[in-house]
């Protein structure tokens, strides 16, 4: 009786929850209304395969999405750190600190928009909003060190020095960071303890950043760039720490990917 | 009130049904049955919760985890429980809404 009203199922939907779903039915007896609501599940799956293939793709994408913000945004934390904290402490090569921070920002570009798709299943609107400003700044930024790099100190943009517009970016980025932990606090699909730290940390380090000479003329002359890399390896471990937690959610998916695509 | 378990259609109240029945940990199929038949007083066939299953594991609100016998446990996503926490809240309002229209608004 079993094995015949599984054969009403497609060969697909067998494929992934045939052994289960016979399980289940070995475990009670059968009446008439379960046989009828068995018989109505098998004409079910057999409309609902036929998009299938549509529902797989769009929550492969999601995964992809998870999975590409995640290591974006590990990879971020880490090259911004080092390139901004080492860069800051004037040891070792300005171009490959500066290649850092250039990479790194590409990275968190990355996972604002990884991580973003992500989360915006719940709440498009209050996630894109919160990805427009910390995108921005990242670009801004980027563009700001293609014109240190060809013009050095000299005007790059109209007045602005790549310098300034740089500065402009890194600033836009760190305070749009602590509006995207907000949303992703909000939207609760990652981890809330990394976002509220990326939050706290990105409010620290822009007046850190920005009294950076005023710290130098207060504190000692090797603590002020200490200060400087803690507040920054704080930013940088907010990212680091939704980026493991995407990457911890997408782990936990491939027993369900599998069950999509079966 | 925005549905918030999207595109089920007539599978949206077994969808809710399932969540609530994995809120408090993982559970197979036969379990998950017995559970929301115990909760609501109502029997929820086999090829119901199945169809509901699968839209629910595609959605990723659920996962299934490593199958124990031939009985496939699932569990509550992050994502899922988000989305059960904010159905259940809206409900609830829903609730207190017609109880204090009707004059009987919950203590």
């Amino acid at each position: 009786m079993i094995g015949l009203l599984l054969r009403f199922y497609p060969a697909r939907w067998r494929a992934r929850y045939g052994d289960e779903f016979a399980a289940l039915l070995g475990e009670r007896q059968l009446g008439p209304f379960d046989v009828a609501d068995v018989l109505l599940g098998a004409l079910d799956a057999h409309l609902h395969l036929r998009g299938l293939g549509a529902a797989s793709e769009h929550a492969k994408g999601f995964a992809m999405s998870l999975r590409i913000g995640g290591f974006a945004a590990i990879a971020g934390g880490i090259l911004w750190f080092s390139g901004f904290a080492l860069s800051s402490i004037n040891q070792g090569s300005d171009a490959l600190f500066a290649l850092a921070l250039g990479v790194g920002t590409l990275a968190l570009l990355i996972a604002l928009i990884g991580l973003s798709a992500f989360q915006a299943r719940q709440y498009p609107r209050l996630v894109w909003a919160a990805f427009i400003v910390p995108a921005l700044g990242a670009i801004v930024s980027l563009v700001g060190m293609v014109g240190m790099a060809t013009m050095g100190d000299l005007p790059f943009i109209g007045s602005w020095s790549g310098w300034s517009i740089w500065a402009i970016g890194v600033l836009a980025l760190i305070v749009g960071s602590a509006l995207f932990a907000f949303a992703t606090v909000r939207a609760r699909a990652l981890s809330r303890p990394a976002a509220i730290a990326l939050a706290i940390s990105s409010f620290v380090v822009i007046p850190v950043l920005l009294g950076v000479e005023t710290l130098n003329g207060v504190l000692p002359e090797a603590a002020a760039p200490l200060v400087v890399a803690l507040a920054t390896l704080a930013f940088a471990g907010g990212w680091i720490g939704l980026g493991v937690s995407a990457l911890r959610i997408d782990r936990s998916r491939p027993v369900a990917q599998a069950g999509g695509t079966a | 009130m925005p549905p918030r378990i999207p595109e089920l259609g007539r599978f949206a109240e077994p969808a809710l049904l399932i969540l609530v029945s994995l809120s408090d940990g993982p559970k197979h199929g036969y379990a998950i049955m017995t559970d929301v038949e115990a909760g609501t007083g109502r029997p929820l066939g086999p090829g119901t919760l199945y169809a509901a299953l699968a839209r629910l594991e595609e959605r990723g609100l659920i996962e299934a985890i490593a199958p124990v016998d031939r009985r496939r446990p699932y569990r509550l996503t992050a994502v899922g429980a988000t989305v059960l926490a904010d159905q259940l809240r809206d409900l609830a309002e829903f609730a207190d809404l017609g109880l204090r229209r009707l004059g009987r608004a919950r203590p």
